[in-house]
């Protein structure tokens, strides 16, 4: 009985300590999902970034102005620590994977990216999405879509009307508020990864 | 004319660093002592706000059961017995019961969450009884659901946040395709409740297909209530286990108290410690100033007036110390919240170390008169001193 209510008050703990703040995006388990997107790699590093601290209120516009939206939701604030992974062979960079929450129609979707070191997709991953049609949205050929693409090409995309997509196509016509909110997560994560590794634009620090 | 108390201010002047490291010293045992003491007040108080927080003194379910989501979650979501909800009836006949609320625990494994499929619990709840004993519970948006409703959903600040869900938003059972609508997103608790899915019991109970079934009862027991006898009577129901928070509140209190033992342990040597430094430091200077102390009576000074002046430099340091000593409590507060965190085995919610005006005075006063006790034998020594022997001594 009483190991039990150990076992019980200690996890009532572990959850308290991570009730501090907004809530990030991490992988689940790193040190097997990074292995995963990169077999060769020898180490990685974690970093943790917020909007706030890299840059204020000032990037957080500049984000939002890019990005051609404002950031909604009671969950999509200044304060969100972002986690970004640079993975590492010996000293040299291979690539780096950062993911970002997103607001889904029947619960919030993790966005994963996974990029070479210069900006570019080398992998899409939904770490987690909640709908009956989940399983078409985290296929390969669905994933697989995302492989190549950039910044650059997303930088049209209108989040709000969902115009000038980028060349990836929805594999679930009556998921279509899921597809929208998929390609949003996209072109935020990789704003996000502009800013905090490959351009470093608006930030103070 | 310069008084008695200016007197033994210079005095301790003249050797600086001396009195500084007693006072450091006496400032180390008065921040272990206040700490301590403020760990005492600091973590029952936070207990029993812990235990308060359940709503309930006693939680009946089946022999067995793994009764809360956490446990549920580390056995992945198996083991799950059932009490038949008729048994609520039977416990309210007992007139030692004010309220009591059904709860039904459900877990499903996501297919979709993370690389091999993740759980997800649901409390299937009563909203005509939970939510009154759970009155601390307050609302970041929306409501509870009304006791009629069957499709609607409160999720905890924590679960909302992880699934991006606000007011109004849809939630999915997945599994079960169930939709729900949101229709509450509560505050931060701190506690288990912002990760739970609360979830009208009966549309859990059908959806499970668990119709009358449940996996708890909470009971709040009325204020003059015998709650060890009302226990032993819950006891006599057939395969019942019965969890009461006062045992559960005794058993942590009773492993938290070896750490107490361990750092009271401490706290006394610290003491014992700045004790033996205070009569050190006063006894030297006693002896530093044989002389004069001899000359000092020479000229009129009366052996009280001589006893006077060293147990004042006792008082200063001893003030003085203190004073350092809960001012360095008070600043480093949360680091020794945080240090002791990481030593015991369970700490609850809020501030572990809290320190109040009467914890300051009480250190105040206990450090001020142990310095003062300490300072008797030098005072002594110095008040004894006989003029024509010290001058004398003067050439030696």
């Amino acid at each position: 009985m009483k190991k039990i209510l150990l076992l019980f008050f200690g996890l009532t703990l572990l959850f308290q300590t991570t009730t501090l703040g907004a809530v990030g995006c991490d992988l689940n388990d790193p040190d097997r999902d990074v292995k995963r997107f990169f077999p060769q790699m020898t180490n990685y590093r974690t970093e943790y970034l917020s909007i706030k601290t890299l840059g204020g209120e000032n990037l957080y516009l500049l984000i939002q102005q890019r990005y051609g939206d404002k950031f909604k939701g009671l969950y999509e604030t200044i304060d969100v620590p972002y986690t970004v992974y640079t993975v590492l062979k010996g000293k040299e960079i291979i690539g780096y994977i950062h993911g970002v929450n997103q607001k889904g129609k029947y619960g919030g979707l993790q966005v994963f990216l996974v990029f070479d070191p210069r900006g570019t997709i080398i992998r899409q991953y939904f770490q987690k999405m909640t709908a009956s049609y989940a399983g078409k949205f985290r296929s390969d050929s669905f994933s697989s879509q995302f492989i190549g693409l950039k910044l650059a090409d997303f930088i049209k995309y209108d989040v709000v009307t969902g115009k000038f997509p980028p060349k990836v196509k929805n594999p679930v016509p009556e998921g279509e508020d899921d597809f929208k909110a998929a390609l949003r997560g996209a072109k935020k994560n990789l704003i996000l990864m502009d800013i905090f590794v490959f351009n470093r634009q608006g930030r103070e620090k | 004319m310069i008084n008695i108390y200016q007197v033994a201010y210079k005095n301790l002047l003249r050797k600086k660093t001396r009195s500084m490291l007693t006072v450091l010293g006496i400032a180390l045992s008065a921040w272990v002592l206040v700490s301590l003491f403020g760990f005492n007040n600091g973590y029952e108080q936070s207990l029993n706000h812990d235990i308060d927080n359940l709503g309930y003194q006693l939680l009946v379910t089946a022999k067995g059961c793994p009764y809360e989501a956490a446990t549920l979650m580390l056995k992945g979501g198996t083991g799950l017995r059932y009490l038949k909800e008729e048994l609520i009836t039977e416990i309210n006949k007992n007139q030692e019961v004010e309220k009591i609320t059904p709860m039904l625990m459900q877990v499903v494994l996501d297919p979709n969450k993370g690389e091999s499929g993740g759980l997800t619990a649901y409390l299937g709840i009563d909203a005509a009884t939970y939510p009154g004993m759970k009155t601390f519970l307050k609302f970041q948006a929306g409501n509870w659901f009304t006791p009629s409703a069957s499709n609607e959903v409160v999720m905890g600040y924590e679960a909302a946040e992880l699934e991006q869900r606000e007011v109004g938003d849809i939630y999915l059972i997945p599994e079960k395709n169930l939709e729900l609508k949101v229709v509450g997103v509560l505050k931060r608790t701190g506690t288990q409740d912002d990760g739970t899915i609360f979830v009208p019991i009966k549309t859990l109970q059908q959806v499970f297909g668990k119709t009358g079934q449940v996996t708890g009862l909470g009971i709040k027991v009325s204020k003059n209530a015998d709650l060890v006898r009302f226990e032993d009577k819950m006891y006599n129901l057939p395969d019942v286990q019965v969890v009461s928070m006062v045992q559960v509140k005794q058993t942590i209190l009773n492993l938290v108290g070896t750490a107490k033992v361990m750092v009271l342990s401490i706290a006394i040597i610290a003491i014992v410690i700045a004790l033996l430094g205070v009569i050190n430091t006063v006894l030297m200077s006693v002896f530093e100033r044989y002389q004069e102390i001899g000359i000092l009576k020479s000229i009129g000074a009366m052996p009280l007036d001589i006893f006077k002046m060293v147990w004042t430099e006792t008082l200063i340091l001893c003030a003085i110390g203190s004073l350092v000593g809960i001012g360095l409590a008070m600043i480093l507060a949360q680091i020794s919240d945080l240090l002791i965190r990481r030593i015991i085995p369970y700490a609850p919610a809020g501030m572990l170390v809290q320190v109040d005006f009467s914890l300051i005075l009480f250190t105040l006063l206990v450090m001020i008169a142990i310095g003062l006790l300490g300072g008797i034998y030098p005072a002594w020594r110095a008040a004894s001193i006989r003029p024509l022997e010290a001058i004398r001594s003067e050439g030696e």
